[in-house]
């Protein structure tokens, strides 16, 4: 049902207009687009770069749907008194407009820009944000009065929904805006954005749902996947303007073939920041972080400049961000904790160090840059190694083309419907039937099985599906029909356990004179002992003391010989950009220049070229190579494949083989991969031909052959906490929660263990289980992987000697050995022998 | 920690450990059994403590049945007569009622010519005695030379202190690959720490010390770890 709605004549907007001509702007042509299609009635996605007006063209609508309607009702009612704004009082509008952002950095900024709005337009608005951070009473208030405007994230929304009258309250709300959607989509996050939206779109009839979002390649799906019943794609017409170049090596020096620190750049990315006014740095690890801001510290200590990472104290990332938005800072070097946020006027330079890893997702850093009036991005790349050269290169010329990747949405997390359906029987209540009908309306469960449906019910009202083996459970029951929450103890521990980011046990690090510095992992701290010296949030520490679970330190003046490292850091190279950069192969292959960059890697080419073939498109390129004991030390033979597939699907795929090939030849191989291919090395001859390669290499029985290859009964352990933390399994340990939450502390491998042991068939088990094959080995790209080279050729060459392409494959197998020669020296060596 | 095996086996292949001049067989079951006064310990079943999750709206399988069968496996391969348990024997009072003392008294019928000695521990305390039917001789401190049965591992001046309370898991492994987390035996000068025996309970990763013994439990054995 949808309320009855005419378009609005343009004279009805004087306001609007009045107010850009006031701020020397006009509308962009895709702004009016938006308003008049949400004057239509209708639902849509906007996509656009950031800061080109995407904001105002999702928040007008709704604001010049109220003046008008506030004109109607004036030429009906003769009001009696002026209408000003109002915040947070008893004369505000009931709520009207829901925001959600998936970044409490955003929201506060947001709440700044709205209020702005609707203050210039004289709307009796209150504007309220509502987020973690939010203080009790602030949020107590809000649940029994809803401002006109929330602007939250979907954590709090689940929150807000677990009350039930607060939820009758939503009935008001005329749209729903998402920011950042393309970030949501594809997470967990975006499957409870998904299913709050469709308890909305219940709560208030005609509901309308926006979408912002930067520019993916599949903006129609991710359309689609927002809003079911179908809406409007709008473009804005102006793209920004992103150069890229890159950091070359002066000449007498060559790019490495395997590295990725790239400290050796470190005069280029110097030069670069000093030409800038403020530069974001950023690196794909954060101990690469720590160990960048330590060097260019060291060189220019004069500089103000900033760290930024995910496991810093959030004053220090505070600091930071402050000091990126005023400009007090020369340089912030950062993680993808800044991929996203607020606007950094001031910032004219994004720097990345090492692979760009994905084309959406340079363009995303790029774009941290230029926000200044007609500002262009621009990003300096700094590739550690010959063939990151090849992936800026790559990702340059797909970013001028317009190719970008995609998101791909996830398909029915049983977890997280889990706790969405303890969440609305916490709020009120339900009819399963309803609520059925209900969740199939979302993209993530619209083939959701009855199966499914009655093992999820089932889960939360008698803990499983045989009865006898789950005895006085209690969580939800079914009272008269409906599925509800009646134990206050249960509704106490639910709401703890809301939201699906799980984050790993952390020990602090704090100074002993006071101040937290952040987190580290406390498998690090526990191999160092007292007075070591590490490096963290940019400074040398020395180790005081650990205990319970806290690890105090002071600052050093002695130099630092460990950076912690902090797990879930290999993103792997995305399948779009690793095809590009097989397509920039391809032109070498058939003696073109693609771009006069990659003269800087020459030598590697022709090396290639002449130890081996360069790979192409359509063909696999094996290489068969013996080493020598004599000249290395390293006697074996290597197999080395390059299908192009990514880091996790070439891993799935050397465990696949590694298995297939012990049916064929008994050996013991090792498996070595990276994100273009991988090497099985063997202490003795691979008897494989091309045929025979075939054959281990057929999508046949894949999925089979790889749980059977890798145990993935354990695999699934890793995923599981995940699983069980969503699912309401494990209630996440807060400080301060008081004894309930601590009397059902109980680790995630003790369920894993129980549940084996005695409810083999759980379906959350077999949820870790997927997650393992689709996120940790990529089993769909692996498959398409499989099948795209079923129809290649393939070029086996024999080769007594490394190649540029096995050696970074070989430098990761040697990394594992032990030898008495420094890896570092012996890795010199052998590059100078390849490249001789 | 790296694997030794010294350990010699007992007739029914157990590892078995020499203390207090006797000798103890460790069982991959967790308990361990003492030939010359056919006694069995055991320590920390927190009976009732998935019950107890599952009133607060944890869907945690029940493991008791299973656990007392493994109970039963210890007893019928040993041959002991008298079992004691270290205490912790239930989790707490939420977790009783009336289909968790009925299954333990059918179990305790089938086992009627064991004597069971429950010593006390911080969860029995809160939990409560246990029922009558039972027929469980409730003590604070079980004494039979060289041994002191104990709940808290503090050594005594009487004798070589067997306890429970720690749930003790050892981590093997972990410079290359990832380490491995086991359930262990951890005997020291003075005391000597069993592995909790329920399913359904926690973890404590130990630090031992020099000349301190630990045995290790895998999949249907029992290895001495060197740290």
């Amino acid at each position: 049902m949808t309320r009855k709605r005419e378009r609005l004549p343009t004279s009805a907007t004087p306001d609007l207009d009045r107010w850009f001509a006031a701020q020397g702007r006009t509308p962009f042509p895709f702004q009016r687009t938006a308003w008049a299609a949400y004057a239509d009635g209708a639902s849509g996605l906007i996509h656009a770069p950031t800061g080109t007006g995407k904001t105002l063209a999702a928040l007008l609508g709704p604001m010049q749907e109220a003046l008008h309607e506030a004109m109607e009702e004036a030429r009906e009612n003769p009001p009696s008194k002026t209408v000003s704004p109002v915040h947070g009082s008893a004369e505000s509008e009931p709520p009207r407009l829901l925001w959600l952002t998936p970044l409490r950095a955003l929201a506060r900024d947001t709440v700044g820009a709205i209020s702005a709005a609707a203050a210039a337009l004289n709307l009796p608005w209150s504007v309220e944000l509502r987020t973690g951070d939010v203080s009790s009473s602030v949020k107590a208030r809000q649940r029994k009065r809803l401002p006109t405007v929330l602007v939250t994230t979907p954590e709090s929304l689940c929150l807000l929904l677990s009350h039930a009258d607060t939820a009758a309250r939503f009935a008001s709300l005329r749209a729903v805006v998402v920011d950042e959607w393309h970030e949501l989509l594809g997470s967990k996050r975006g499957v409870q954005v998904e299913l709050g939206l469709a308890r909305l779109r219940h709560l208030a009839a005609g509901l309308r749902t926006w979408g912002l979002s930067a520019t993916i390649g599949n903006l129609e799906q991710a359309l689609a996947v927002l809003v079911p019943g179908g809406g409007r794609l709008i473009a804005a017409g102006t793209t920004k303007k992103i150069t890229v170049s890159v950091a070359l090596p002066p000449p007498e020096r060559v790019l490495p073939l395997a590295g990725h620190l790239g400290l050796a750049q470190l005069p280029q990315v110097l030069t670069a920041v000093d030409g800038a006014r403020t530069t974001l740095l950023f690196t794909n690890m954060r101990s690469q972080a720590e160990m960048w801001f330590s060097a260019i510290h060291g060189a220019r200590p004069d500089w103000p400049m900033a760290l930024h990472h995910g496991a810093l104290e959030r004053a220090l990332r505070d600091a930071a961000e402050d000091g990126a938005r005023t400009g007090t800072l020369k340089l912030v070097v950062c993680t993808s904790s800044l991929d996203l946020g607020v606007d950094f006027a001031p910032v004219d330079l994004v720097i990345q160090i090492g692979s760009p890893k994905g084309i959406a997702r340079l363009a995303q850093r790029a774009g941290r840059s230029g926000h200044q009036p007609n500002g262009v991005a621009r990003l300096v790349g700094v590739p550690t190694h010959a063939l990151e050269l090849l992936e800026f290169v790559a990702a340059r010329r797909a970013l001028a083309a317009g190719r970008i990747e995609a998101r791909t949405p996830l398909r029915a997390p049983l977890d997280v419907l889990t706790q969405h359906v303890v969440t609305l029987a916490l709020g009120g209540g339900f009819v399963a039937d309803e609520l059925l009908a209900e969740v199939r309306s979302t993209f993530a469960y619209r083939d959701l099985t009855e199966q499914e449906w009655c093992w999820c019910l089932d889960f939360v009202v008698s803990g499983g599906p045989t009865l006898t083996r789950y005895p006085r459970f209690q969580r939800v029951q079914v009272v008269d029909g409906r599925h509800v929450v009646t134990v206050p103890e249960i509704a106490r521990l639910h709401r703890l356990a809301i939201g699906t980011i799980v984050s790993d046990q952390a020990v602090s690090v704090r100074l002993v004179r006071g101040g937290n510095l952040g987190t580290v992992e406390e498998s690090f701290i526990t191999r160092l002992l007292p007075q070591q010296v590490f490096r963290f949030a940019g400074r040398a520490l020395e180790l005081v003391r650990f205990h319970d679970g806290v690890a105090e330190v002071r600052v050093s003046k002695r130099p630092a010989n460990s950076t912690p490292q902090w797990m879930g850091g290999t993103y792997p190279l995305s399948s779009f950009l690793a095809d590009e950069v097989l397509a920039l192969f391809g032109e070498l292959h058939a003696g073109r220049e693609p771009d006069p960059d990659l003269r800087a890697i020459a030598a590697m080419v022709r090396a290639q070229r002449e130890r081996s073939h360069l790979p192409r498109p359509g063909v696999l390129l094996a290489e068969r190579i013996t080493l020598g004991g004599r000249s290395t030390g390293d006697g074996g033979h290597l197999l080395c494949l390059y299908p192009f597939a990514g880091r996790l699907a070439h891993e799935g795929l050397g465990a696949l083989l590694s298995w297939r090939l012990t049916r064929y030849q008994p050996l013991s191989v090792s498996v070595m991969v990276n994100d273009y291919g991988l090497t099985l090395a063997a202490p003795t001859p691979l008897l494989l031909d091309a045929s025979a390669l075939r054959a281990l290499l057929s999508p046949t029985g894949l999925v089979d052959d790889l749980l059977a290859s890798m145990n993935a009964g354990e695999l699934a352990r890793r995923r599981f906490r995940e699983v069980a933390r969503i699912a309401g399994l494990l209630i996440p340990d807060l400080p301060g929660k008081g004894r309930g939450a601590r009397q059902v502390q109980a680790s995630a491998n003790l369920f894993f263990d129980v549940f084996r042991a005695h409810d083999p068939g759980h379906l959350l088990l077999a949820q870790a289980e997927r997650e393992v094959l689709e996120r940790e080995l990529e089993v769909t790209r692996l498959r398409t992987a499989l099948e795209r080279l079923d129809g290649w050729t393939i070029d086996l060459v024999d080769s007594p000697r490394l190649t540029p392409l096995s050696f970074p494959l070989w430098t990761e197998f040697i990394q594992s050995q032990f030898s008495s020669e420094p890896w570092d020296a012996r890795v010199r060596r052998m590059q100078a022998e390849v490249l001789a | 920690m790296t694997v030794r095996s010294t350990a010699t086996p007992d007739p029914a292949e157990h590892c078995t450990v020499q203390v207090a001049g006797t000798t103890l067989s460790l069982l991959p079951e967790r308990a361990a059994y003492w030939h010359t006064e056919r006694t069995l310990f055991i320590a920390d079943t927190h009976w009732g403590k998935t019950a107890s999750f599952r009133t607060r709206g944890l869907a945690v399988p029940e493991t008791i049945a299973a656990d007392l069968s493994r109970l039963d496996v210890c007893l019928a391969q040993t041959g002991a007569q008298r079992l004691v348990l270290l205490g912790d024997c239930l989790h707490d009072r939420r977790g009783r009622d009336a289909a968790l003392e009925a299954t333990v008294a059918a179990w305790r019928a089938r086992q009627a010519a064991v004597e069971v000695v429950l010593v006390g521990g911080n969860h029995d305390r809160h939990a409560g005695p246990p029922p009558a039917a039972w027929a469980f001789a409730t003590v604070t401190q079980f004494a039979a030379p060289p041994f002191i049965g104990a709940h808290f591992p503090q050594p005594a001046t009487n004798g070589y202190v067997l306890a429970g309370h720690l749930h003790p898991v050892v981590t093997i492994g972990g410079r290359w690959a990832r380490p491995l987390r086991a359930p262990c035996f951890w005997f020291g000068a003075q005391v000597g720490v069993l592995p909790a025996f329920g399913s359904f309970t926690g973890g404590h990763v130990i630090t031992p010390s020099a000349g301190e013994r630990v045995f290790a439990i895998g999949p249907g054995q029992v290895v001495e770890v060197r740290c």
